[in-house]
């Protein structure tokens, strides 16, 4: 079961959370809580067990941002939910060069959170123009702001 | 400074679009050319951001609904009903079955009016016209079949939180029933123009490779996965709605070529047409909107994580509630955004020639990847 094997991948690592999750209500068969700088770590484990990564994106928790990375894999149903807290004004490490996908999901939260990812090989903005001096999906954004 | 040193400039850059016919909408590629061959290809996007994900956290649950189908407009009943599975979720709510196989039957019905535009804008690309008046004349009979159900020709919104609005009467099912007939007398057409077409064969056979590590590195999913090989569909490997009650097959390739991709979407069509058949005759009775679906869409304190298999691939959705009428925050994991982000390497030394061939077949949407 892959689910087994990556609690014992991870296990390691030493993570502040590893548990099974509650499928039915969440879509998630297990779920990860780590510290950023893990990542990493966490992300070697899952491409070695053969998972992709699914999505990647950030909440604005005001005080505090919450990333959730999801991978899942093609050969069985397991989703994996990773959530890291980071503080405001701190920066994340890549893994776009473990997952090459991920090169554009992190460019898309620079872009819309302004969230600094360390050695990525190409961090600019994505979806909004290059002098966008905004980030339009943290919560002290108005719907109307932003340069016209 | 480079003419100052007397040395000649091997490379240049070429510019496509964002205005132009083969990228589907507004795509910018930027491309550093040697001579014909591609050195290196950067796709430039965002020409077509909405902002959907920042009008999520603006507006309440059921306000959200016309968005999806503004997101990918050519399968916007699979974006549809993935966002009611997900808020059905949240709330607990349970869909009757005649309102999931009505889901599942529409669902159907528009991926094969997205497949059927790809089929005939991708030979466009190409350089044939004649297969894409054929296949828009069937299509039209979809959309009329749609429009009359649901109201619109392209940007449905049918699907409601618990179930559907409208309950299909036995005309629809008639025409469904016409229409998988009238496709299938069709096959034979569609091969004999372009699966046996010796030019096609030769712009398609080899080029434009993905490799099984490349899909798992870059997270490509639908039928370019499935063109490489592997057997990944939503509807099977993680089966919901009415899905689990039909027989189908999850057509694959085995090279992972342009041709593969193009087998596989017609055979799927194919496969889309055995469902539709069989919901149609097995269309159970009964109510088509769950009993207690509250007035105020107001979800419990949690997050969600639904994806279903739209024509393109996984489309996921990551919702937080908070507890209130408004989404505290909303992802959509669009399948083109993954699929697009592999395409840097799949023009890298290639012939500027197969590059339009390599975009289309990989069956971008544009509003898909902007959001």
């Amino acid at each position: 079961m892959l689910k087994d094997n990556l609690i014992k991948a991870l296990a390691p690592l030493n993570l502040e959370k590893v548990a099974e999750g509650d499928y039915a209500k969440t879509g998630y068969h297990l779920e990860v809580a780590a510290l950023p700088a893990q990542l990493p770590d966490v992300a070697q484990a899952m491409l070695a067990a053969g998972c992709f990564l699914e999505s990647f994106t950030a909440v604005d928790l005001n005080e505090a941002f919450d990333l959730v990375y999801h991978f899942a894999s093609f050969d069985e149903l397991c989703r994996t939910a990773v959530h890291l807290p980071l503080g405001k004004k701190k920066g994340m490490p890549t893994i776009s060069h473990i997952y090459p996908g991920a090169d554009w999901y992190e460019r898309e939260v620079f872009d819309l959170f302004g969230i600094h990812f360390f050695n990525h090989p190409n961090l600019k903005r994505l979806l909004l123009p290059e002098d966008a001096d905004f980030h339009p999906l943290l919560k002290d954004f108005g719907a109307s702001q932003g340069n016209d | 400074m480079i003419e100052l040193l007397g040395i000649e400039e091997k490379t240049y850059t070429l510019n496509l679009g964002p205005q132009h016919p083969s990228t589907h909408g507004v795509l910018r590629v930027l491309l550093e050319m040697d001579g014909e061959f591609i050195i290196k290809a950067e796709p430039v996007i965002g020409y077509g951001h909405r902002g959907h994900e920042h009008m999520a956290e603006n507006r309440n649950y059921t306000q959200f609904l016309p968005n999806l189908a503004r997101v990918d407009y050519l399968h916007a009943l699979a974006y549809n009903q993935c966002y009611c599975m997900a808020v059905e979720k949240l709330l607990d709510l349970k869909v009757p079955e005649r309102a999931e196989y009505i889901r599942v039957i529409t669902c159907e019905l528009n991926r094969l009016t997205s497949h059927l535009l790809w089929f005939g804008a991708y030979l466009m690309d190409l350089g044939a016209f004649t297969p894409f008046l054929y296949c828009f004349d069937d299509r039209e009979h979809l959309l009329d079949l749609l429009d009359g159900l649901t109201g619109s020709r392209l940007t449905y919104c049918f699907f409601r939180f618990g179930g559907v609005p409208v309950d299909i009467d036995a005309d629809f099912v008639a025409g469904c029933r016409a229409f998988v007939s009238r496709l299938r007398s069709r096959w034979d057409d569609y091969h004999n123009l372009v699966t046996k077409n010796v030019i096609f064969i030769h712009r398609t056979r080899d080029v434009g490779i993905i490799t099984r590590d490349q899909c798992i590195k870059y997270g490509i999913t639908g039928p370019n996965l499935r063109g490489s090989g592997i057997p990944y569909d939503i509807r099977k490997s993680e089966p919901y709605s009415a899905y689990p009650e039909f027989d189908f097959e999850i057509p694959i390739g085995s090279n992972g070529d342009i041709y593969d991709r193009y087998i596989v979407r017609l055979a799927e069509m194919e496969q889309s047409l055995r469902i539709i058949e069989q919901a149609c005759n097995k269309l159970p009775d009964g109510p088509i909107m769950a009993e207690k679906v509250p007035k105020r869409i107001k979800p419990p304190v949690g997050e969600v994580y639904q994806a279903v298999e739209t024509a393109r691939g996984e489309f996921g959705m990551y919702i937080v509630s908070q507890g209130d009428v408004k989404p505290y925050r909303i992802k959509l994991r669009t399948p083109s955004f993954a699929n697009m982000s592999i395409f840097p390497e799949m023009a890298q030394d290639n012939l500027v020639a197969d590059l339009v061939a390599n975009l289309g077949s990989i069956d971008v949407v544009i509003p898909e990847i902007d959001r």
